[in-house]
């Protein structure tokens, strides 16, 4: 009994809160699926690698409004086409919105709006659901059938940590009409302990282009639990990259659903980790119609007592013939204290299909060491630049400039020596 | 520049090197020929020390200095370069950062002034020229989806920016059409003075005529069979290299 109070530290503390204003047929029933269910603890299959422990003593009580005096970070291709949210509230004085296509909107959900939840669907689960039933203000992204944004649209959820241990729900809803295409980058970050659990939910319509990049930059002692919910429709291509280097404890779990035919999906993830981080990816994607493509890429880099977890699955469901699915998990691991738990898993239920799935985890190649000790690199210096290289191969594919050189510096001030490796 | 006594070596359980010698001074250009598997490549990767081979015999001076003391990333820095018949493909380094780092990590060792970002441009914008290389290669990463021929055009465009006391390059004309190994030929051409020198290894002769060898040496089992100058290529190219190892089995009878 001393465990299930414990364990129920983030629950009471949460619905015990006062319930925000709006969406309260969602916020209730929301509220109805978490009776009974607690913190998901390691007996569950999908949580095995995952140990909660350390949140079960925190005081976690709801984010309080915060403040910052200059925007802790920025997009130079996005200074007018910028969200930004402080401890899950909207601030306005850091926000410009004034450089988008006249019918997008990019701003905070109004309730009722959107049905929220029905890309996710309403399966239980604890984190999603405690989020639906204290989300404290929402962003949407909506893009009219047929309108191509071209400026990159930044979304910053900065969160600070403090007393007790704040929580806070970010919530995000992205619908993009017929032929619309935007490129959205979604950023988490923050300082000091807190627990964030957003929630994001992606509708693209026929033919729709979304360019989505995830950043997960969180501070050192914050939690990161993110559910992101994505249907694609025929002829959409949804191309997500999350890169998450920060929290000590994070766990993504995306899952994506074709509503229709010859749709494109990529789902690259790139996690960077030392310390005692720990960082789970769990994945599904679910191939429900036929001549659909999917290319996942999910690289872990991991260092000194940090840990990694992959689960991928993906689901070809009876009738999504022709499909292309790849998956690859490839993991670098610099200490022996590292470890990384990874599992593809392929269901395939239909006859006439494409798909190839791997999962590499080692240290790096001695041909390629060699290589580069041929060309006068210390081993030391080599090793540095073999694992920058590694990590900063997905960056390559990031479509906003500065974000895709803001990342490589973060990554080379992670990679041992970095300041030797400047400008690669 | 560089003497070879006596060398002996292996991979595994396998001898691979069975006793060479060879004296290579400044300015000359040597070719190493033979058969596959003759231990041509072998000869040139345990030079530059590659880790799958171990030395278990005689010596090598490079620069009068006992080669096997240095690391091969020291080696590379004294002035000791492999253009690999395979070179390695680097995802997420990009050409450019890799040559720009080889360069000032060999400046920083001979004692000279890096080169700042627009000194770097500059001066790879002219390597680029004597190797007639597509800028656009430069912001791929290294050698990554490069085809045979543009690998081999990096090697040499490596060389042409680390400048070495001796280059050794391995197979430099597999994978080339006639037009890129006219190119790369007169790059290696241009990049030869009298204090450098040259290893050619090769199993076809074409290469030859495009750089004139002073000196052939045939290697068969780990050995060398033969030894001759630029004339010996022109007969083993009307001739194969069966007549080679005929004469030098009968030589030893």
């Amino acid at each position: 009994m001393a465990q299930a109070t414990a364990e129920g530290g983030l629950k009471p503390a949460m619905l015990g809160s006062p319930r925000p204003g709006g969406w309260d047929l969602f916020r209730s029933s929301a509220e109805q699926r978490l009776e009974g269910v607690e913190l998901p603890g390691q007996g569950e299959e999908a949580w095995k690698y995952l140990d909660l422990r350390p949140l079960w003593e925190l005081p976690f009580r709801p984010a309080p409004p915060s403040r910052v005096e200059a925007c802790p970070t920025i997009l130079p291709e996005a200074k007018a086409s910028r969200l930004v949210f402080l401890n899950g509230r909207c601030d306005p004085h850091h926000c410009s919105v004034a450089g988008l296509p006249d019918g997008v909107a990019f701003r905070t959900l109004v309730p009722g709006e959107a049905a929220l939840g029905t890309v996710l669907g309403e399966e239980p689960a604890f984190f999603p659901d405690l989020n639906a039933a204290r989300f404290m203000e929402g962003a949407i992204l909506r893009v009219p059938a047929g309108c191509r944004v071209v400026t990159p649209l930044h979304l910053l959820f900065w969160n600070q940590g403090g007393e007790g241990c704040p929580v806070v729900l970010p919530r995000l809803f992205v619908h993009l009409g017929a032929g619309a295409e935007a490129t959205l980058v979604e950023e988490h970050a923050g300082e000091g302990a807190y627990l964030s659990a957003p929630v994001v939910e992606v509708l693209l319509e026929e033919g729709a282009v979304l360019d989505h990049e995830r950043i997960q930059r969180e501070g050192p002692e914050a939690f990161h639990f993110a559910t992101l919910g994505a249907q694609v429709a025929g002829r959409a291509a949804y191309r997500s990259r999350t890169v998450s280097f920060g929290a000590w404890i994070s766990r993504q779990e995306p899952r994506i659903r074709f509503t229709g035919e010859e749709a494109e999906l990529t789902l690259d993830g790139l996690a960077l980790l030392g310390g005692r981080q720990v960082a789970d990816t769990h994945s599904r994607i679910d191939h429900a119609h036929p001549r659909c493509v999917s290319g996942q890429l999910h690289k872990c880099v991991a260092g000194d007592r940090s840990r990694a977890v992959f689960n991928g699955r993906i689901l070809v469901h009876p009738g999504a013939q022709q499909t292309d699915a790849r998956q690859q998990s490839r993991n670098l691991l610099l200490s022996e204290e590292a470890r990384v738990d990874t599992k593809p898993q392929l269901e395939i239920f239909a006859d006439d299909v494409k798909c190839a799935h791997g999962a590499a985890i080692g240290q790096l190649d001695p041909e390629e060491l060699f290589y580069l000790q041929s060309r006068g690199f210390s081993p030391e210096l080599a090793r540095n630049v073999l694992t920058y290289g590694f990590a900063s191969d997905l960056l390559g594919r990031i479509a906003v400039p500065s974000l895709r050189r803001r990342l490589r510096h973060a990554v080379l001030d992670r990679t041992e020596g970095g300041a030797q490796l400047e400008g690669l | 520049m560089l003497s070879i006594r006596h060398l002996t070596a292996r991979i595994g359980e396998t001898e691979v090197l069975r006793g060479i010698d060879l004296e290579i001074r400044a300015g000359e250009v040597h070719a190493i020929m033979g058969p596959n598997g003759s231990g041509k490549s072998t000869l040139g990767k345990v030079l530059v020390g590659h880790p799958a081979y171990e030395v278990t015999g005689g010596e090598v001076l490079f620069q009068g200095a006992n080669l096997f003391e240095l690391e091969p990333d020291a080696r590379a820095r004294a002035g000791l370069f492999m253009g690999f018949q395979h070179p390695i493909e680097v995802p997420g380094v990009s050409n450019t950062a890799f040559l720009r780092l080889a360069y000032n990590k060999k400046a920083e060792a001979e004692g000279r002034d890096e080169l700042d970002p627009l000194e770097w441009e500059d001066f790879i914008r002219e390597k680029i020229r004597l190797v007639e290389m597509d800028a656009a290669f430069l912001d791929r990463s290294l050698n990554e989806g490069f085809s045979g021929g543009e690998k081999k055009r990096n090697e040499i465009l490596q060389m042409a920016v680390l400048e070495p006391r001796l280059a050794i390059l391995d197979e430099l004309d597999s994978g080339l059409d006639i037009d890129a190994l006219r190119i790369l030929g007169e790059a290696v051409n241009r990049l030869m003075n009298p204090d450098r020198a040259l290893i050619l290894i090769t199993h076809f002769p074409r290469i030859l005529e495009m750089i004139q060898p002073d000196f052939v040496h045939v290697l068969n089992g780990g050995r060398i069979i033969k030894q001759g100058g630029k004339e010996l290529a022109h007969e083993l190219e009307a001739r194969g290299y069966d007549w080679v190892k005929d004469e030098s089995l009968a030589g030893r009878a």
